[in-house]
């Protein structure tokens, strides 16, 4: 016999309402460890995201900068285009360690080749790059190897007829090295589709970036097609320092480019915080509502069960338990309680994880590829300890009660 | 040579408020109970029976008169210092039984070890067992005992600590009239074989007979005969 099989029995004796409390403290801990991981994996996920872009700044035409920021992340195009003079300007300036002028575009994607183009169309983003300082810029970039893709590399500067796919693109179109890729583009300025064939001559390994639904051309490829010649969507740039004040001063030299907006990502990354941060308070509070709620359910079992065995604190004191005894098995009771429920609760949140990450992209498309909910040993850790902390101090007063009884009013009072 | 009082009591009061009335409970009663010594309380219903039991085993405390448990004053202790002065020196019975549903017979059994913070030694349990005659339930609820054998129970949970003295409230107020006998014989034969002293409060006559000395309570106070009617015994 010991206190922890004594609160157990005690429990065990009302299996409804000790599961009911457990269910109450578990679906509370759930929703907590469920918003602390979306907020741990939120964070992650958009540094990740935008460090994975390659860039530190971005240059684009005036517009909403976040808007642009986030077609990049989601692998839209823009509306509007900046002129290519403005890159050409830009990276003469001395600050900049890397430079990338890209274009995007979306081409529908005949069913099949050009003999059957009859089947439904399907669209796929067009990135016209250069591929020497888009390399540069995003190091991690590899071919693929293996049948079928041995031999990859980037297209020649100027080949009109040259593509290299992302990795999902290519798996998604079952395209290998060699194979043709068809799209159909209506140029700017016409109104009939015009049909292109391009050659695959690679295919990139996985990234978890959208550049792997991408199919890259070269950039003046890419300007001609669309008939967007001598216009870009972005120009990318890191910078030898970047900080602050470095940011403000390349700022400062090429806002005064018409047309031309400078944005740093870090900016981009604080606003899409800050864009997700009213959600997330809301969440907080219906978390902040639910551990109260079951905190009070807590309360109330373990209050109802001090006042159905009053008499039972009282025998127990007359055989020879103390106050701090009665205390304390009242406490294990509410802990053993408030750890089941936790430990449930947790496990249904890191088990559900996945679930909770598909909703949250639904519900907030801002084209992230990291895990939205990032649910670590010390969320879990931290989760089940402020279960059992709150449950403890909503103990508080019913194992106060318990103990201050005196045994011959407690006995009497239930005889 | 006479043995000194494990329990002594000198105008023992306990006066209480209910509303604008005084309730005296216990009106000055004297009482010496020592080792080896049964007694029984016997009186009407709200006599003060069960208020001298809780009294006498530091369970109330005393609005008056001089009141010392195994030879330490303990009139004016508070709650916390009477729990100390009680534990393992008295055992409890009550009439209700009041035995953990969820836990076994031997678990009941053992539970005061717990608060006492003394090791559950295999071979005392099972002499306790033995001794209520409850070895074969051991590993059985309460709710599959008949009332005689949870009372048996509720005993074996006041002997377990080994109790100088053993305090029975009503033990057969639930009880037929042949488990009653066997209970009191059962308290008797402890008290001579253990040398316990008993404190026993019943309405039961018969019963009280049985034991070494008898006082009556009315409205808090012993009356006459103080001595136990030979005829009875």
């Amino acid at each position: 016999m010991n206190y922890g099989i004594l609160a157990w029995k005690n429990l065990a004796r009302r299996p409804v309402r000790t599961a009911l409390t457990v269910v109450g403290v578990g679906m509370a801990t759930a929703v907590a460890v469920s918003l602390g991981g979306f907020n741990l994996g939120f964070r992650a996920a958009i540094s990740r995201s935008i460090e994975q872009l390659g860039f530190q700044v971005m240059i684009m035409a005036k517009g909403c900068p976040y808007e642009a920021a986030t077609l990049m992340l989601k692998g839209g195009t823009g509306l509007l285009y900046l002129p290519e003079s403005a890159h050409e300007q830009i990276r003469t300036d001395p600050d900049i360690e890397a430079i990338t002028p890209v274009f995007l575009g979306v081409a529908e994607k005949p069913a099949g080749g050009p003999e059957e183009n009859t089947g439904p169309s399907a669209f796929t983003l067009i990135a016209g790059i250069e591929r020497e300082s888009y390399a540069k810029m995003k190091p991690w970039l590899q071919f693929k190897s293996g049948p079928g893709f041995d031999g990859g590399r980037w297209f020649s500067p100027d080949a009109a007829a040259e593509a290299v796919m992302g990795f999902e693109a290519a798996e998604y179109e079952q395209r290998k090295v060699g194979d043709l890729f068809y799209i159909t583009v209506v140029p700017h300025g016409k109104t009939e589709p015009e049909f292109h064939a391009f050659r695959i001559v690679g295919v990139l390994e996985r990234t978890g970036t959208q550049d792997d639904g991408t199919v890259f051309v070269p950039l003046h490829t890419a300007q001609r097609i669309f008939g967007r010649e001598g216009q870009l969507t972005i120009v990318g740039v890191t910078l030898r320092q970047f900080n602050a004040i470095r940011m403000r001063e390349f700022e400062g030299r090429w806002m005064s480019i018409p047309e031309v907006q400078v944005v740093s990502l870090e900016q981009v990354k604080g606003a899409l915080v800050s864009l997700v941060g009213t959600a997330q308070t809301m969440v907080a509070a219906v978390a902040v509502i639910a551990i109260l709620v079951a905190m009070i359910g807590v309360l109330n079992a373990i209050l109802m069960s001090v006042y159905e065995r009053t008499a039972e604190f009282g025998i127990l004191k007359a055989i020879g338990a103390e106050r701090r005894q009665i205390f304390y098995l009242v406490c294990l009771e509410t802990l053993i309680l408030c750890f089941a429920g936790a430990l449930a609760g947790s496990g249904v949140a890191a088990g559900g994880a996945g679930l909770t990450d598909a909703t949250l992209r639904r519900l907030l498309n801002l084209g992230l590829t990291q895990p939205m909910v990032l649910i670590t040993p010390r969320l879990l850790a931290a989760a089940i300890g402020g279960a059992i902390a709150l449950g403890l101090l909503a103990a508080l007063w019913p194992a106060a009660r318990a103990a201050a009884l005196r045994p011959v009013e407690a006995i009497r009072n239930q005889e | 040579m006479p043995t000194t009082p494990l329990i002594s009591g000198y105008g023992l009061q306990r006066h209480y408020r209910r509303g604008i009335e005084t309730v005296r409970a216990l009106d000055g009663v004297d009482l010496e109970i020592r080792a080896g010594e049964s007694l029984a309380v016997i009186g009407p219903s709200g006599s003060g029976k069960t208020t001298l039991l809780n009294v006498l085993a530091g369970l109330d405390a005393p609005t008056g008169g001089q009141l010392t448990i195994g030879g330490q004053r303990v009139d004016g202790l508070s709650e916390q210092q009477l729990t100390t002065v009680r534990r393992g020196f008295f055992g409890f019975v009550f009439q209700n039984f009041h035995l953990i549903p969820t836990l076994t017979v031997a678990e009941n059994i053992v539970l005061p070890l717990l608060f006492l913070r003394r090791p559950v030694v295999r071979h005392e349990v099972e002499q306790v067992l033995e001794a209520v005659g409850l070895s074969h339930r051991a590993h059985h609820y309460p709710r599959e005992l008949s009332g005689g054998q949870m009372q048996r129970v509720a005993v074996g949970r006041a002997l377990i600590v080994r109790p100088r003295v053993l305090v029975a409230d009503e033990p057969t107020g639930n009880l037929d009239t042949v488990t009653a006998d066997a209970i009191v014989s059962l308290f008797l034969t402890l008290v001579n074989r253990e040398g316990l002293a008993l404190l026993l409060s019943t309405h039961n006559l018969e019963l009280a007979s049985r034991c070494d000395r008898i006082i009556r309570l009315k409205d808090g106070q012993i009356v006459p005969p103080v001595s136990p009617p030979q005829s009875l015994r």
